[in-house]
Parts: structure tokens; C-alpha cells; sequence
């Protein structure tokens, strides 16, 4: 139904056919809440449609816009092509059911007012106006619907978007949408828009006897504090944007005012369908404050309804508060007691589904004694928290099973212990834990083999309390994250010293970027806190074509360069000074670090001998292992390990695949290994602006347990963004925690395996993990299946056992131990889905996939986790049949979650991307832990211009406040506002073109909006609140994270913008379906 | 040349620090020579003799011992004896003005690890030949060269592996004994029990006889 329905709403523009989901709210059809979705469309539109204008808009963009299912098998992403057709037509249909809050308030008599209206809602009336936008090629003008919620705030603003895309966009259709906007619209370019709309707003409106009153009065503010009346701000927008169209982005803005209201209300959505009560003044009041000035008498008894309204429309229901669902959820009758994981959500209707604060992890279905013992989920994480009693079962849920770690997580409280023996299980050799059983005094058994095995004497004396006979008192036993201090079994050889070596790039293209200055004065000023102790070592090498030596021996004067050019057979010339004692040389290495900058500045020489380099510091190294440091500027071209460009610049936005992935050469993987055999480490640091071959070069890391670090486009002056990420991450990289010599191993009950691991290291032997390097910044993954019943077992347990030599020369055991229930039944198992682990495990496998096999082929192995699982849910664990999409409440991100993947750099098609950034986020993807990797996949977007200290954190003295997070659309932008969007590794602030004065001189220090420069990377430190506020805020977000996330500030026309856009991934773009549309394609291969 | 340098407790052979020189030809072999100074450091004990060189093939190891303190390295066969504990000798009273009041008191392997430096730097002093010249003049003050022990490493690891052996032996043999005896108590007792058993039955069957027969 819900296909036809939307294939007819699109062609024909039958409101009627719009229900899309079962549960449709007459009222609700107004909303365009759709526009939200439909905005990323838009953009892509408004390009088209500038051209064409508007009504052809759709015809040009046929598979566009209009139908998105055109679109959709363009992009090639979803491999079934059947299935676009539906969405975009769906997407639309989703608008409606955001109005459908609105509606549902007046005719909340189906449903209590919930979410669900939205989706189907469209009622008749509406349909109309829907239609008529519908037929409008572009759905999201209904975004423009937003614009009723914003009207009362502003109309102008709605306006804007709204002309902008009936701009672009066929005018007739346009002007349904208007309705809202209605009165924004007549100054808009669509003139057919504002006649329309008005209509259909009315009819709405009338239910709520208030709102028209509003309207009215909205208009006038409309013009949004900008301008005075509600066509000159179209006016202006159109004038910008409207009629040249052409920018997507105006558009986008456009939009992005119109939805701002929404946004702000955001927060307040998920409440406003059931109430309407949510009183208008706040939304109001933080909307626009001109606005609210000028229209406050009205706006305030018009600002609920409107609120509400456009609460809806934006929000629709989705998922807004728990008290809402909770009606909705007893409409569809559902088992009242199932757990609030377990909550049937219907995604097609709820699109508030984003929690305000981060998603946390699920908790485990274990008795309160065991929780409280149980592992933090930073460190250990199962993808399934309710483990399956059988493969049968695992099969059947169609949900990844796997562990994320992140083992050397720096952690504020870790018991020690000190101890001659260690108790381990004798045939598994597990670590002993909380989750052992004693049988009596003397014997324990192993959770993870269940054989029983003796206590030693020794253990049973516990030397926290001093007491005799207490074994399960034991620090062992009582904490699930434990660190030992190895005895000498332990050791293959005396713990390794720490050394240090790095290799530095010299050639001319080095020296042009200007690294080296910044590298040697971060390692000046930091090489007293290099972790290590007396035995500290460090070396330099250097090499452009030829490789250069570095004889720092104590006594010497000054360092001695010695250059060996015969890098086919590469040599030592002096293998004993060449690795120093840092404290005994620390002046030398001063000296040299000083005067590197100085030695190469007039270089000519432009090739690199990269992978001789390499092995010179092998050599160096193998005798001792450690850590070696490269850093590298460009393609290695001479000698051994020398690479070709394989970039076509012309590809890089093809939809089609993805070429080289994968190396070019096994000259890296092999050294790896060689490095890996001799406890050396190799760290990778790529500051190109031209292709490097990362998937080559990538490998010299992956295997010997380094990471990569890459900084497109570094230049010293040109790009001082890289520079101080660069500076950051360089401090954080050369201070941090290191543990040498490492092996890593993870045991799991008897009846588990774990069969592939993802991370940065070389499997030795099965289960054995190489790490010639652990830091407290790698993440690992590893996939399990069940090979033998769990039948009699009510809990089993994982085991994660680190065992490392710190930078002091201690060999210790860190051993993080997890305890999960296991289940029989299916929805049992969805209960306890994790939805974060699920997704980072998928983004590691498909970049396994990718790499193996074809990128297309690992973004259909993804579309169809979330299908199979989805409808394995549906078909299995749901006991009543709905129409709709349904999740459990704890699977619900799942689908959105996929989506970000596909839109994510190291997977998405149809943008232009550049390879070794593709490979650089698939490393990310792999390399960082869940809760960072999450921020890469998932971005998050706050508002900052309203921040106030309001359920704030206090840490120390500061005050840090906590804004809400909202969802990646366009619509939930305002001009009037500033946003945040956190992308992990960087940060965009964008500042709306009519941003608040206020914001502009209390936190940025400007006069103007349009002094904001241009390139701006820092916040000023102004003493006002505001610029506290927002500082407290974004160095609490960076100081969360061990890599250094660069800050940019953009405004509406920097060139930034496109990749601040390009994180809004609920929104179309010209290559990927926006949120809605993948839902309708997940329903509709479901339902096949 | 020394390969493998290793100051340990006597008491229970724990490894305070140590040093290692990577050698090519060595290779592999580098670690079973660990290993083997291992299960070394651990046999040693007071009753041991405090210098002593125990041949391991192309290899020797020398160790010296005093103040519950054990040094131990392994060096060329051709490497001299004198040179060897001239460099033990140094190390020890280094290690032991440096660590020596704390060396009963550690837990943790390798606590004095840091004394590799020290390590390193001495042997640089030994080993490099013309250093060797100036320290000719100490190695002839060494008193009592002659009295170094030189024995088999085979033999002093096997020595102790023998002694398990005649250990478990003598351990077997007692318990066997000690079955034996139990066994034969327990027939004893049986063969009580039965005769006991033979001499009620004969009564209480004289008794009932009288008792039906003649009454």
C-alpha cells in the first residue's frame, strides 16, 4: 500500500494516497513534516530546477526529486532498484505525517497524539495541499510546511525555503505547500505556492481556533526579524537564491530557516504532539527574539498553537517523549509489559527518534550482583547483550554477533595487583574473575571451561582487608577490569626500554608543506614528558632520495649526519650511536632537533626513498623494538617499496566502484611483519595534498599494531587547521600511555569462538594478537559464532587479557572480564541489541567487504543487515502484524545508523571523495574505538547560540553546558541560529545568516554577520558568558577524545559548506536517498 | 663478547635487572640461553660455589655471587675468564651500592631494570679492545683466579634433575611401604575378626545344643 500510495501521491498528487502508514492523521497531512526529509532533495533540485525552473524541475530531475526512486537505483546504493521508486514518493508521505502531529492534535482522536499520525495522517485536506506540493516535484517543499511551525516565528524564514524551492521547483506544486508559509510565500518567487498554501493552512489552522490568529500575525513577523514583511524577506532570499536557484546551498539555507523553528522546537517536539501544551513561549522566545518583539502579543497565544503545529510537522511524532509512545504504544495494543526495549516503533512515523543526549549503552539482563561487577562498556562491548542459546537462533535474528574493545582505554581507578602467582585456569588458562563460582574454600571453578580448580594458598589471604579465608573477597574477584604485575614466566626476554625512532621526510615537497618545524618544536617542547624511564631511546633518520643518519653519541659536539646513498642495499654505518640514551644525550638531540628545519630548507630534491628508509629503521630497531615514527609527504618513488599513482581524479565521484583498495604492493605488509616479529611498531603520519596510496602505505601500520594518522592538504600557512590538529596530535601522540612488547588475547566460554578480528595487529598463532605497540587509543573488534549449544547456561563470559611492558619496564596483565545472560527466545535476543556495537562491528566488516570484494558489494551487505534483521524481527519476534516499518525501540537507530555508513566517506558513491581519504575513514572505521567511530559514522549537531547552563555538567569549576542533540537535517538548521556539528575529527560551526547579534559579539567577537571571516578555526576568548559557555562546550567535546578535532567556523557562502552539508544525512543529496526514502526502501524489500 | 647479562636474588633466583646484546650469529639460540640461565639463577643457592664458569658448548656462563646478589653472563668461550669476572665483579659492587638495601624487599621482576644502562655502559668498557688494555692492570689484581670453578652446565642443571628423580623414587618407595603396611594391619584384623567369629559360632551352637538337646 504504503508504495502505491506514495507512487500515486508523487505522480498524481492524490493527498489520499499518501497514508502511508497505517496510522495517518487527516490533520496531520498539512505538515509537510516531509520537507525535512525531502530537503536534501532540494538541494539537489534546486540545482536542476534553477535551470530548468520550476515545474520541468521534476522532469530533469525525473528520478531526482520528483520520483525518488529514480534516483535512488541511479545511486546504485541500493541494489534494488525497485524499491527507490516508493521512496521518494514516501518521503513525502512522511511529511505529512510530521504535519500529522498537528493534526493529530485536532483530530488526535485516532491516535493519542503521537507520533504516528505523522506518517500516514495525510487526511484529505491536506491531501490537497499535500498534492499539490507532491505534485510539486520536491516533497521537501514541504520542508516549507516547516515553515508553518516557523511561521509564527518566522515566516520569512519559512518563507524563504519554501520560495526557494518552488523556485526551483515547479511553482504549482509549490504552492500547496505554502500553506503554511503562506503568508512567507507571497513574497516568494513561487506566486502559485502562496495561494495554495494559504488555503490548506486555513483549513488546518481552523481546528485550532488560535492558529489562524497567528497566522496572521506570524506573517508579519514572518519577515522574519529580518525584514519587515514577509515578501521582501523572500525577496531577499529568492532575489539570493531563489531565482538562481541554482545554489543548492541558498536553497538548503533557505530551508535551514524555515526549519529552524522546528529545530529549536526540537527539543521540544517529541512532547508538543501530545501537547499541544507545550507552551509556545518558550519556542517563541528562543525562536526569534526580533520576531517575538515585534508579534509578542500575538505570538504568544498563537506560539503554542504554532508551536504545536509545527512541533508536529518537524518533529512528528517520532519519537518524542516517552510519554507520547506510551499512548501510541497502547493504541496499537501491543503487549503492555514488553520492555522498553523491546517497544514496537514504527520508523515510518516516528522521526524524533534521536535520545537528546548520546545513546547510551545498553544494559545487560544480569542480577544486580553481577552488573555491578560487570565490565564498563567503554572497554568491553557485545553487540548482542542477551546472547543466543544457539546458532539456529543467532541465525535467525540476523544481527551480527561480536565484541568491541577497546583495551588500553586510559582509566582513572585500576586495581593492581602484586602477586608471585597469578590464578589462572589450568586448561584454559583464564584469568581468575568475578564471574568464577567457588565451590568451597578451596576450589573454584572456571566460568569459561568449567573445570574446577584449586585455590592456592596463597590466594587465600586477601591483602585489602588482611583477612584469611576470604578468597572471593579478593580484589581478582571483585573487580571485572584488573591489572597484574607479570612474574618473570611471563617474559621471553628483560622488558624493552622504551625507544623511540622517527623518520622524517625531507624531500622538497616536505619541506614545502613546512612539518618539520612544527614536528621538531612539538617534540622540543615535549621530550621530557616522552613516557619512558632512564633507559629512554631515541634516533632519528631522515631520507629524501638517499638516507640520512643521525650519530648523536654522547660526547660528541654536535649531532654527526652521516648519508648512506645506496639505499638497494641498505646498511648501518655506525649501529651503536645511532639509538641514544635520551638522558644521557638530551642536549645533542636538542641540538639536532633544532637545527632540522634549517637543514633541508633549500632541498631540491623531490624523490623518496620510503621504503629503504623503512628498512634502515628496521635495522635499527629490530635489535631492541619499539616505536618508529613516519612521517611522510608523499608517494615513495625511488628504490624498494616505490608506488604508483592509481587515482583517477575523474573517478573519484563515480557511483560506480571504487578501485584500489587495496595495496598495490606487498613490500609493506611484509616489513609489517618483519616489524611485528621484532616488537617494532610503525606509526603512520600522511600530510599530502596529492594521492599518497594510502591502501598501500596503510599496511606498514595495520600489521605491526601503529596507527595512521593523515592530514589532507597540510601546509604550514595555507591550512593552519591541519597545523594546530597536527600540533594536538602530535602533543596526545608523543605523551600518551605506551605499552611495548604486547600480546593480546580473548578467551570466551566454552561453546563460543571468535573467529575474525578487526583492528590494527597480526594474528599470531589463532587466538594470539600481536601488538608490538598497545595505545590507549586503539580499538579492536572480533566476530564470534556459537558452535555448540549454550544450552544449560544461564550467563557466559569473555575475557580480554593484555599483556604489555610499560614505558617503565614493568611487564603487566590487564584483564577486563564481561559477563552476558544468555537467551532462548528470539525477541529476547532483539531486546538486548546493541545498536552502536551492531552498526561499528557492520562498518569494520563492510570495510572487509570492501576491500576483499567491491565497495557496492559491502553497501548491499549493509542495506541488507538492516533489512534481514528487520524483517526477521517482524517475522519472528513481532506476535502482532502492523503495517509499517517496524523496529524494537533498541534496534530503532539501526536503519538511520546504516544510512550514515552509506553516506560515510569510506563507503558513500556518487560524492566526490578522494581515495586515500576513503581509505584514511576506513581505517578510522576500523581502527577507533566504538564511541569515537560512532561520532565519525553518526555526527552530532547541537545548537550552540542558545546554550545555557540548564542541566549542565559541572567539572571542577567549569561549567559545561549540555545542549540537546538534534538530527542531521537541514531543517533542523535555522539562519537565525548557530549549530555545532561534530564529525569526530572535525567540527563545523556554521552561523546562520541572520544568526543573533548577540551571539556574534558575545562568542565571536564580530560586529556583523558579514564580518565573520572567512577562515576562521578558533573561538576568541572573550570574557562574556556566552564565549564561556561555548568554549566550556567545545573543549569539553575535544577534550573526550584523544585526536585533536579542528574547529571551522563557516558561514552561509564558505567554501566549507558542502562538507557541513554533507553530514546532514537524514537529507537527500544527489546520489543518496534521504532517511525516509531508505526507510521506504527497507519496508519495501521487507514486506517482498 | 657478552651476550646476555643477568643480576638476580639469590634467594629465589627473581631477576633484578638484566641486558641483553642482540647477536646475529647467536640468533635463536639467544633464547634457550635465557631460558637456561633461568632454571640457573633458580637452582643457585648459598651452598653454591660463589665464582664458577660453566661451559655450554661454543658459549660459557660465569656467575659470581655474594651479598644474597647473583651475577651472571654469558660470554664467548674465547672471551677471558679474568675480563669476565673483573666485569661480574664491577656490576655487583655497582648494583649493590646503588639497590642493595632494597634488593630483599622487591616482588616485581626486573625492578632494577634501569641498571641497564650501567650495564651497557661497562660492557662497552670490556668488550672494546683497547679499553681492554687499561683495565689489564685490574684484572691482575683479581685474587684467586684459580679458584674459579669450572663445571659442566649439562651437569649442574642435570645435577638437580637427577636428585628430583631419586626424590620421587624414595617418595614412591614410602608410600608403598606405607600401603604395605596398612594392607597387612588390615588382614591382621580380618584374620582376627574371622577367628573371633569361628569361636562364637562354635559356642552358640554348643549353647543351642544344650539348650534344645538336653533340656
Amino acid at each position: 500500500m504504503s508504495t502505491a500510495g506514495f507512487n500515486s501521491q508523487n505522480g498524481t498528487g492524490t493527498g489520499q494516497t499518501y497514508t502511508n502508514g497505517p496510522s495517518q492523521n487527516p490533520v496531520a497531512l498539512q505538515q509537510p513534516s516531509g520537507v525535512g526529509y525531502s530537503v536534501n532533495h532540494q538541494p539537489a533540485y534546486n540545482q536542476m530546477q534553477a535551470k530548468v525552473l520550476a515545474p520541468p524541475g521534476p522532469a530533469l530531475y525525473p528520478s531526482g526529486p520528483y520520483q525518488p526512486v529514480p534516483p535512488g537505483p541511479q545511486v546504485g546504493s541500493y541494489p534494488p532498484a525497485p524499491a527507490q521508486p516508493l521512496l521518494p514518493r514516501p518521503q513525502i508521505g512522511i511529511l505529512p505525517s510530521h504535519t500529522p502531529p498537528q493534526s493529530a492534535s485536532p483530530s488526535p482522536g485516532p491516535r493519542p497524539a503521537q507520533a504516528t499520525p505523522p506518517a500516514q495522517a495525510t487526511p484529505p485536506p491536506p491531501a490537497v495541499t499535500s498534492t499539490s506540493y507532491y505534485t510539486g516535484p520536491p516533497a521537501w517543499q514541504y520542508a516549507a510546511p516547516r515553515g508553518p511551525a516557523p511561521n509564527h516565528v518566522n515566516p520569512a524564514a519559512a518563507a524563504p525555503p519554501l520560495m526557494s524551492h518552488s523556485s526551483t521547483q515547479p511553482p504549482g506544486p509549490g504552492a500547496p505547500p505554502t500553506s503554511i508559509h503562506g503568508f512567507t510565500q507571497p513574497g516568494s518567487a513561487p506566486p502559485p505556492m502562496n495561494p495554495l498554501p494559504p488555503h490548506t493552512y486555513q483549513p488546518n489552522r481552523p481546528a485550532y481556533g488560535p492558529p489562524p490568529t497567528m497566522k496572521p500575525t506570524a506573517p508579519p513577523a514572518g519577515p522574519p526579524g529580518t525584514t519587515g514583511t514577509p515578501p521582501p524577506p523572500k525577496a531577499d532570499d529568492v532575489a539570493g537564491n531563489g531565482p538562481q536557484a541554482p545554489n543548492s546551498y541558498n536553497h538548503v539555507d533557505n530551508r535551514m530557516a524555515g526549519a529552524a523553528p522546528p529545530g529549536r522546537h526540537l527539543g521540544h517536539y517529541p512532547s508538543l504532539p501530545p501537547g499541544y501544551q507545550n507552551t509556545s513561549a518558550p519556542p517563541p522566545s528562543s525562536l526569534h527574539p526580533a520576531l517575538q518583539a515585534a508579534t509578542q502579543p500575538y505570538t504568544q497565544g498563537p506560539q503554542p498553537y504554532q508551536q504545536q503545529p509545527g512541533g508536529p510537522g518537524p518533529g512528528p511524532g517520532p519519537g518524542a517523549g516517552p510519554a507520547q509512545l506510551s499512548p501510541s504504544m497502547a493504541a496499537m495494543s501491543l503487549q503492555s509489559s514488553t520492555p522498553e526495549a523491546l517497544r514496537v516503533v514504527n520508523l515510518l512515523q516516528e522521526r524524533n527518534l534521536l535520545p537528546p543526549a548520546p545513546v547510551p549503552a545498553p544494559t545487560p539482563c544480569l542480577t544486580q550482583d553481577l552488573q555491578k561487577l560487570n565490565c564498563s562498556p567503554e572497554v568491553f562491548r557485545c553487540t548482542l547483550t542477551s546472547i543466543p542459546q544457539t546458532q539456529s537462533v543467532l541465525n535467525k535474528a540476523k544481527l551480527p554477533l561480536g565484541l568491541l574493545l577497546h583495551p588500553f582505554k586510559d582509566l582513572s581507578q585500576l586495581p593492581v595487583v602484586t602477586s608471585s602467582t597469578i590464578v589462572r585456569c589450568r586448561s584454559c588458562r583464564t584469568y581468575i574473575n568475578p564471574f568464577v563460582s567457588f565451590l568451597d574454600q578451596r576450589r573454584w571453578k572456571c566460568n569459561l571451561c568449567y573445570r574446577v580448580n584449586d585455590v592456592p594458598e596463597e590466594f587465600m589471604y586477601n591483602p585489602v582487608s588482611r583477612s584469611y579465608g576470604e578468597p572471593h573477597k579478593r580484589p581478582e574477584v571483585q573487580n571485572a577490569t584488573i591489572e597484574f604485575i607479570a612474574p618473570s614466566e611471563y617474559m621471553l626476554r628483560p622488558p624493552q626500554p622504551a625507544v623511540y625512532l622517527f623518520v622524517l621526510d625531507v624531500s622538497h615537497n616536505a619541506v614545502e608543506t613546512g612539518y618539520l618545524s612544527v614536528f621538531c618544536q612539538s617534540l622540543l617542547d615535549n621530550i621530557s614528558a616522552l613516557p619512558g624511564d632512564s633507559r629512554t631511546k631515541v634516533g632519528f633518520i631522515t631520507f629524501d632520495s638517499t638516507i640520512h643518519f643521525y650519530n648523536l653519541q654522547e660526547g660528541l659536539s654536535q649531532p654527526q649526519m652521516l648519508i648512506v646513498s645506496d639505499i638497494e642495499d641498505i646498511f648501518l654505518p655506525t649501529p651503536d650511536s645511532l639509538l641514544v640514551n635520551l638522558n644521557e644525550c638530551k642536549e645533542l638531540v636538542q641540538d639536532l632537533l633544532k637545527s632540522l628545519p634549517n637543514l633541508f630548507e633549500k632541498t631540491m630534491e623531490t624523490q623518496s626513498a620510503l621504503g629503504s628508509a623503512l628498512q634502515a629503521a628496521f635495522k635499527l630497531l629490530s635489535p631492541t623494538g619499539g616505536r618508529m615514527s613516519v612521517f611522510q609527504t608523499q608517494l615513495p618513488n625511488l628504490g624498494v617499496g616505490a608506488l604508483q599513482s592509481r587515482e583517477d581524479p575523474n573517478q573519484r565521484a563515480s557511483a560506480k566502484d571504487v578501485q584500489h583498495l587495496s595495496p598495490a604492493t606487498d613490500f609493506y605488509k611484509k616489513l609489517a611483519l618483519d616489524c611485528s616479529g621484532q616488537q617494532v611498531a610503525v606509526d603512520l603520519f600522511l600530510l599530502s595534498a596529492q594521492y599518497c596510496d594510502l591502501a598501500t602505505l596503510g599496511c606498514i601500520s595495520r600489521y605491526s599494531a601503529g596507527s595512521v594518522y593523515y592530514y589532507p592538504s597540510y601546509h604550514h600557512q595555507h591550512n593552519p587547521a591541519q597545523v594546530e590538529r597536527f600540533q594536538r596530535d602530535l602533543k596526545r601522540y608523543l605523551t600518551r600511555k605506551i605499552g611495548f612488547e604486547a600480546v593480546m588475547r580473548i578467551r570466551c566460554t566454552k561453546g563460543l569462538s571468535i573467529h575474525t578480528f578487526h583492528g590494527n595487529f597480526f594474528v599470531r598463532s589463532t587466538d594470539l594478537l600481536s601488538l608490538p605497540n598497545v595505545n590507549p587509543d586503539a580499538g579492536f573488534a572480533v566476530q564470534m559464532s556459537i558452535e555448540e549449544n549454550l544450552d544449560d547456561m544461564q550467563v557466559v563470559s569473555f575475557q580480554a587479557a593484555l599483556l604489555y611492558t610499560s614505558s617503565k619496564g614493568e611487564r603487566r596483565i590487564r584483564v577486563h572480564t564481561m559477563c552476558l545472560p544468555v537467551v532462548s527466545s528470539l525477541s529476547d535476543v532483539f531486546a538486548g541489541a546493541d545498536v552502536q556495537a551492531i552498526t561499528g562491528l557492520l562498518a569494520c566488516m563492510a570495510v572487509d567487504r570492501s576491500v576483499t570484494s567491491s565497495l557496492s558489494d559491502a553497501r548491499d551487505a549493509m542495506t541488507n543487515a538492516a533489512i534481514d534483521s528487520l524483517s526477521s524481527y517482524r517475522q519472528s519476534a513481532l506476535t502482532i502484524q502492523q503495517p509499517g516499518l517496524l523496529a524494537p525501540a533498541c534496534l530503532r537507530l539501526f536503519p538511520l545508523y546504516i544510512l550514515a555508513l552509506l553516506k560515510q566517506k569510506a563507503f558513500r558513491t556518487g560524492t566526490s571523495t578522494r581515495l586515500d581519504e576513503r581509505v584514511f575513514a576506513m581505517y578510522q572505521l576500523k581502527y577507533q574505538p566504538l564511541a569515537f567511530a560512532m561520532l565519525m559514522i553518526h555526527p552530532a549537531l547541537y545548537r550552540l547560540d542558545d546554550l545555557s547552563d540548564e542541566g549542565a555538567l559541572n567539572i571542577g569549576e567549569q561549567t559545561i553546558p549540555q545542549p540537546r542533540v538534534l538530527q542531521l537535517s537541514v531543517e533542523k538548521l535555522s539562519r537565525e541560529g548557530a549549530f555545532l556539528l561534530d564529525a569526530g575529527l572535525v567540527m563545523y560551526l556554521w552561523i546562520g545568516r541572520n544568526c543573533h547579534q548577540n551571539f556574534l559579539s558575545q562568542v565571536l567577537g564580530v560586529s556583523s554577520y558579514a564580518a565573520v571571516p572567512e577562515k576562521l578555526y578558533l573561538l576568541p576568548e572573550l570574557d562574556t558568558a556566552e564565549s564561556q559557555r561555548t568554549r566550556a562546550f567545545v573543549s569539553w567535546l575535544r577534550d573526550q577524545r584523544p585526536f585533536f578535532p579542528s574547529l571551522h567556523i563557516i558561514r552561509d557562502e564558505s567554501q566549507l559548506k558542502p562538507h557541513f552539508l554533507q553530514n546532514m544525512i537524514e537529507d537527500r543529496t544527489e546520489s543518496a536517498l534521504s532517511y525516509y526514502e531508505f526507510l521506504l526502501h527497507l519496508q519495501q524489500q521487507i514486506s517482498k | 663478547m657478552i651476550f646476555l647479562t643477568v643480576i638476580a636474588r639469590l634467594a629465589d633466583g627473581l631477576p633484578l635487572a638484566a641486558s641483553i646484546q642482540e647477536d646475529e650469529q647467536l640468533g635463536r639460540d639467544l633464547q634457550h640461553y635465557q631460558s637456561q640461565a633461568k632454571q640457573l639463577l633458580r637452582k643457585l643457592d648459598a651452598q653454591s660455589p660463589d665464582r664458577c664458569m660453566l661451559e655450554a658448548g661454543n658459549v660459557n656462563f660465569c656467575y659470581f655471587i655474594s651479598q644474597g646478589v647473583c651475577c651472571l653472563c654469558l660470554c664467548d668461550a674465547s672471551f677471558p675468564k679474568k675480563m669476565a669476572f673483573g666485569y661480574l665483579e664491577d656490576l655487583h659492587n655497582e648494583f649493590c651500592e646503588q639497590y642493595g638495601k632494597r634488593v630483599p624487599t622487591v616482588t616485581r621482576p626486573y625492578s632494577f631494570i634501569e641498571f641497564d644502562t650501567y650495564i651497557q655502559k661497562t660492557k662497552k668498557s670490556y668488550i672494546d679492545s683497547r679499553a681492554r688494555r687499561n683495565l689489564s692492570s685490574v684484572s691482575t689484581e683479581l685474587q684467586d683466579v684459580q679458584r674459579i670453578m669450572v663445571a659442566n652446565i649439562e651437569e649442574v642443571l642435570q645435577r638437580g634433575e637427577a636428585l628430583s628423580a631419586l626424590d620421587t623414587k624414595a617418595s614412591n618407595l614410602r608410600s608403598q611401604a606405607e600401603k604395605y603396611r596398612s594392607d597387612a594391619r588390615f588382614l591382621n584384623t580380618r584374620s582376627t575378626y574371622a577367628k573371633v567369629a569361628a569361636v562364637v559360632l562354635v559356642f552358640v551352637t554348643v549353647i543351642i545344643y544344650v539348650r534344645f538337646w538336653w533340656l
